[in-house]
């Protein structure tokens, strides 16, 4: 893969060099606790216009991105630039998914705020001890000036994050999942970008006309309570802790499903609890930068779900139990 | 594609890429499916490189969901129902497995099996045999309950304003269940059409 490129690894000691001095100067007059602040306002706030690449799993893929907040109200296009040029549009928290190819149109309601970039938990919850947080260097990203912010975990139970911020705007340009080898499990990053520039509304509109296709409806998505439970895990992670007891009720079940949400302040897990069905399959699986881990324990299902690594969900799966 | 072109993709993949020519060629990507096609498949043997697992045949997989989709028929039964823009809407019986799959893949809900991905699968891995062969079970297709798991977590997860940070793209979710009835079920689907198609005439009435 370096082939030819052997030229810089005669002059590391250089880089670093200006690397550190440029770090320390930075890491003096940006506090980066106060940048992702920022950032998680920006991320509510911003409007924006441009072209997203994204790499997961060895593929990259380019979407046309515009995404507008007014009054609160998040309205968002997403169009995939290959294959059968998939548009998601969605208007407050109705969605819809327009299949070209299909002539079809699938609309569904959403009840939360789920966004092409989220924000983070406020600073007065997130990085107790299981993170370092600090200031890496400037660069530049989408033609823009940006600074690095690293999120470092100090142990194996949690992923690391590398988030370029805009120096403007504190939008994060490009964002990167970092795994315990130090490589990217995911990264988003634009390749071109408008921020707070006026977006027209026919830029939100479909590019094509949809006047003939069907529209297929979707059933309203998950139900749920608060309730107590007695499952826990007898051997969390350290820093862990639980945030939340839902009784859940899934499409097209009306079986109640306790869900329980641990955070460390950063990462999330879920820990659902189900009664055991025989065609549910067992172990691990993993979506992008998702892990899940699915264990039977006293007839249940316990599935971990969550944005860190597999030791982690399987840890606290195989450890959960009724006290 | 030349071979200066290739070594900016080997160095972009490799993070040694400067800053300016990795933003020219991130810009050329947005625009060049090839390029794109070619920097997953560096990432690719990246990945071989440095011993991590991946799913052989995967494309090809997603190649076969999206030929089966084009296959399959939507059902032609109408359910009546109150639509945007008075706009007629249908079940999704027939098609929802596979157009599901389709979805998942593109906005990054392919699940992978964890303890299989090491075991490779065959190139000629197709959606039937996936389903049928216990040694690699795609969970979305045979196990609608993990996927509810993965969606529901994301929306709590977003409610606690974690979690998210990275690609929080949509994540559509096709039900494989019909649309429940409504209260227009008395109503012929092309006279519900027909009112809607009238209603739509008199308010562009003068």
């Amino acid at each position: 893969m370096h082939f030819s490129r052997i030229a810089p690894l005669l002059w590391p000691g250089v880089i670093a060099g200006q690397l550190a001095c440029s770090a320390a100067a930075l890491a003096e007059r940006v506090d980066p606790n106060e940048l992702l602040n920022r950032m998680g306002a920006a991320v509510q706030t911003t409007s924006y216009e441009g072209t997203v690449i994204r790499i997961q799993d060895g593929k990259a893929e380019a979407l046309k991105v515009v995404h507008t907040v007014t009054d609160g109200v998040i309205r968002e296009k997403v169009v995939v630039q290959e294959g059968n040029g998939l548009e998601i549009i969605r208007n407050g928290n109705e969605v819809h998914c327009i299949l070209p190819d299909r002539k079809s149109v699938l609309v569904e309601e959403w009840d939360d705020q789920s966004t092409l970039f989220s924000t983070l938990p406020s600073s007065e919850v997130r990085f107790g001890s299981e993170y370092d947080v600090s200031i890496v260097r400037e660069e530049r990203v989408a033609g823009r000036k940006t600074i690095l912010v690293a999120i470092r975990p100090h142990d194996i139970y949690r992923y690391g994050h590398r988030i370029w911020l805009d120096t403007e705007t504190s939008f994060p340009l490009q964002t990167q999942l970092i795994g315990e080898d130090g490589a990217a499990i995911e990264q988003v990053k634009f390749a071109d970008i408008s921020l707070n520039k006026e977006i027209h509304a026919s830029a939100l509109a479909p590019s094509i006309n949809t006047e003939n296709f069907r529209w297929l409806n979707q059933p309203s998505r998950h139900v749920k309570r608060d309730i107590e439970t007695r499952w826990e895990s007898t051997n969390l992670p350290p820093g862990f802790r639980a945030i939340s007891t839902h009784g859940e009720i899934m499409p097209g079940s009306e079986e109640v499903v306790t869900h329980i949400l641990y955070g460390d302040g950063l990462a999330n897990i879920s820990v659902f609890v189900a009664e055991q069905d025989q065609a549910s399959a067992a172990g691990p699986s993993r979506v992008g930068g998702s892990n899940s881990y699915s264990a039977s324990i006293d007839g249940y299902r316990i599935t971990a779900v969550g944005e860190v690594p597999a030791v982690t969900v399987e840890q606290i799966a195989t450890t959960m139990s009724l006290r | 594609m030349n071979d200066q072109i290739r070594m900016q993709i080997s160095a972009f993949v490799d993070g040694e890429l400067p800053d300016a020519e990795a933003d020219l060629l991130l810009r050329r990507m947005g625009q060049d499916a090839e390029l794109r096609r070619k920097a997953g498949e560096y990432l690719e043997i990246g990945r071989a490189m440095r011993g991590e697992s991946s799913v052989r045949g995967i494309e090809r997989l997603q190649e076969r969901v999206a030929a089966g989709i084009n296959d399959e028929t939507l059902a032609d039964e109408e359910v009546p129902a109150e639509l945007p823009k008075g706009r007629s809407m249908r079940p999704l019986v027939g098609v929802a497995v596979a157009a599901s799959v389709a979805l998942i893949a593109i906005f990054g809900l392919q699940v992978t099996p964890g303890v299989d991905s090491t075991n490779g699968i065959a190139d000629d891995t197709s959606v039937a045999e996936v389903a049928e062969d216990p040694g690699y079970t795609v969970p979305q297709q045979v196990d609608e309950q993990l996927r509810q798991f993965y969606l529901s977590h994301g929306a709590s997860s977003t409610e606690q304003g974690a979690n998210g940070m990275n690609a929080r793209l949509v994540t559509l979710r096709v039900s494989e269940e019909p649309l429940p009835e409504e209260d227009a079920d008395e109503t012929e689907p092309d006279e519900a059409e027909a009112a809607d198609e009238a209603a739509d005439e008199t308010a562009t009435q003068p």
